[in-house]
């Protein structure tokens, strides 16, 4: 009871003689406060973008292994693959049936994408758009939310109906805002009926350009039947073809254990197999983790920065109590002579150097949550706040007053009676 | 009358080039209820004296026994609770702390003897009733005249009800009227049974005690009633 009564007291005092030195506890604090804010803000803007690149990184799911004909670097000299002047790369059924045939273990599933261009018309209207010939089951490796109406079904498949699901944008450039479901619309000339609409392409099949925003879904038999096996993309206002057979082989693993077994296998399987990097291994799980470590050392190195600011602040304060113990040196005297132990006027310092940090740390932590919030806000950029990139920096704080109070308190402390009563 | 403090072959060398001997081998019996003053010229040891005795110091050589108790080689701590229970002391320029009010720098003592803070408070202004400063209780020492500071002083020093008052030059900074103020207090205590020992250079301050030692070279010269003092002097 007593020592709590003290420890209560020995607060109140140390509040008491901050309140003496207004502005000077004011300054000092804000050498805290800055600190603090930056270190959230800080952590804020990288937790943010961190989380929103796992996010996009989860959506192409974890246990999946997209892997992506890629055009080779243009090189004339190397005239592989070029006949009738078309340019032949990518993925190939050979590719397909080595890679699924049974060499990668624990795989569940898997999906081919066949992707080109073609015109869409309606009423008039003349689109380029691109078509994706894909089989239903993809809607559940890459999750796939329709938006009205429904995906393509396995009997859409099995009997090659003209039937497609359309993306959002499209449908507003082809029919404005009328309900497009049951429509038809004609697609490099053959007609198909759409039955349901998407609100964007996801990840997995659109890959990093934004090219694939006016697209459609397609039963692959379909695509086949209408349009023929190859994969045909004609790059306008250029006079060579480009020939792919398969766009992208997803392929769906038990788990993330069998996607990291997995990915150096498939990675061998084609390296053996083509002469050029016309296709790209995407592992999700392997981007999700290198992001990971990526974001530690990010935030290792934030809060290294951070830690100099709190430092600076740190020095600052040991500066101002080294001051204060000089200033308050008869005082010492006085409060020894009547009864103080060495161990009170320690916790007098400390509590004052704690109080400054702490209440800078507050403040800072007040203006440290409302920052990223504005960031988020005004500058469109995501953040992040977690209760440790608040706890941390507060943490942060304290410490550096405690660490910065100690050497000036244990001085105070050691101070001979007698000679600080003498003090002028 | 019991023995309250008793100092025997006391010596005090202060370790500055080959040492100063301020004091050199003093023996000192002080009852309680005894109104002592100590005399002599600077640099005599007199405040030497007194911080021993307040327990603000330790001697070099030589027993210090206060209320029974041998408290010539206690730690900080302890010494630090002795100065707490057992002494009151009052200096010559009032030390009080300027940011607080007369109510709180009475408590100062209380404050590190444990009390809680509600039981502080009527103490406090207790003892600031008992020197005369009842309307003066929340005002700041700069606010005060130099009388009012040492009776504040005076009323700290009190606090804890302490075995021993001690005073080195209570009266110093003050002027005659005011040193008669002052001493009519300390008379009041002794009157009241308090152990009371000033350190004064002024016949007239000295004439108040019952008994004065006077010093010389770090001896005491001599311990004799106060009646023997030649206030003409
Ligand atoms: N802290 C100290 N360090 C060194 N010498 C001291 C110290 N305090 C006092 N002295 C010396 O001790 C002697 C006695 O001093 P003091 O007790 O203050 O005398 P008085 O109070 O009678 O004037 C003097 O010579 C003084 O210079
Ligand atoms: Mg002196």
């Amino acid at each position: 009871m007593k020592a709590l009564h003290k420890i209560n007291d020995i607060l109140l005092l140390g509040l008491h003689s901050l309140g003496v030195h207004k502005v000077r506890s004011a300054l000092t604090a804000l050498g805290i406060f800055i600190g603090v804010c930056g270190v959230i803000a800080m952590l804020a803007i990288n937790e943010g973008a961190g989380a929103e690149a796992q996010r996009t990184l989860r959506a192409l799911g974890s246990t999946n292994i997209i892997i992506e004909s890629r055009k080779p670097p243009q090189d004339d000299s190397k005239a592989t693959g070029r006949s009738w002047g078309a340019l032949n790369y990518g993925l190939t059924k050979r590719d397909v049936t080595r890679i699924t045939g049974g060499s990668v273990p624990h795989m569940r599933r898997y999906v081919t994408v066949h992707q080109t261009k073609k015109m869409a018309y309606l009423a008039g209207k003349n689109l380029s758009i691109s078509v994706i010939a894909t089989d239903p089951t993809i809607a559940e490796i890459v999750r796939i939310k329709v938006q009205a109406g429904r995906f393509i079904t396995s009997a859409d498949m099995l009997r090659r109906k003209p039937h497609c699901v359309i993306t959002a944008p499209l449908v507003r450039s082809l029919f404005g805002y009328e309900n497009p479901l049951g429509k038809t619309v004609r697609i490099g000339g053959e007609p198909f009926v759409i039955v349901g609409m998407l609100s964007r392409l996801p990840q997995a099949l659109s890959g990093e350009g934004a090219e694939a925003t006016d697209s459609v879904i397609i039963p692959r038999t379909t695509g086949i039947d209408r349009f023929g096996e190859l994969t045909v993309e004609v790059r306008t206002g250029s006079r060579t073809y480009e020939r792919v057979e398969i766009s992208r082989l997803i392929l769906q693993m038990e788990d993330e254990n069998a996607v990291l077994a997995a990915a150096p296998i498939i990675r061998s399987l084609l390296e053996r197999n083509h002469d050029q990097e016309d296709y790209d291994v995407k592992v999700p799980l392997e981007l999700i983790e290198q992001k990971k470590k990526q974001m530690f050392l990010w935030n290792v190195m934030l809060v290294t920065i951070a830690s100099v600011s709190l430092l600076v602040g740190g020095i600052g304060i040991m500066n101002i109590m080294l001051a204060t113990v000089v200033e308050r040196t008869r005082e010492i005297g006085v409060r020894r002579a009547l009864g103080a132990k060495q161990w009170d006027i320690i916790a007098q310092f400390l509590v004052e150097a704690v109080t400054l940090t702490t209440v800078g740390g507050v403040i800072g932590i007040g203006a440290g949550i409302s920052l990223p919030w504005l960031i988020r806000r005004y500058l469109e950029f995501p953040t992040e706040t977690s209760v440790w990139t608040i706890l941390l920096p507060f943490l942060m704080a304290v410490s550096v007053g405690l660490i910065s109070g100690i050497y000036p308190a244990m001085r105070a402390a050691k101070l001979d009676p007698i000679t600080a009563l003498r003090h002028e | 009358m019991r023995e309250l403090v008793s100092l025997e072959n006391l010596w005090k060398i202060y370790p500055v080039g080959p040492g100063v001997p301020a004091l050199k081998g003093v023996n000192l019996l002080i009852a309680e209820g005894e109104y002592l003053a100590i005399m002599g010229p600077s640099g005599s040891g007199k405040s030497t004296l007194l911080n021993l005795l307040g327990c603000l110091d330790r001697p070099t050589r030589g027993q210090y026994r206060l209320g029974g108790e041998d408290v010539s080689d206690l730690s900080d701590n302890r010494l630090s609770e002795v100065r707490n229970r057992r002494i009151g002391f009052v200096f010559q320029s009032f030390n009080l702390i300027q940011q607080l009010t007369v109510v709180e720098n009475i408590e100062i003592p209380l404050f590190y003897s444990g009390l809680s803070r509600r039981h502080r408070h009527p103490r406090s202004r207790e003892m600031a009733e008992l020197v005369g400063l009842s309307d003066r209780m929340e005002h700041r020492p700069g606010e005060l005249s130099g009388g009012q500071q040492q009776r504040v002083a005076v009323a700290r020093a009190l606090a804890n009800d302490p075995l021993i008052l001690l005073a080195d030059e209570p009266t110093g900074n003050l002027d005659t009227h005011t040193s008669g103020e002052i001493m009519a207090l300390f008379d009041e205590l002794h009157s009241r049974g308090r152990t009371i020992i000033m350190v004064t250079h002024e016949t007239h301050v000295a004439v108040h005690a019952k008994r004065v030692i006077h010093m010389l070279d770090g001896q005491i010269e001599s311990d004799a009633d106060a009646e023997s003092l030649d206030t003409n002097k």
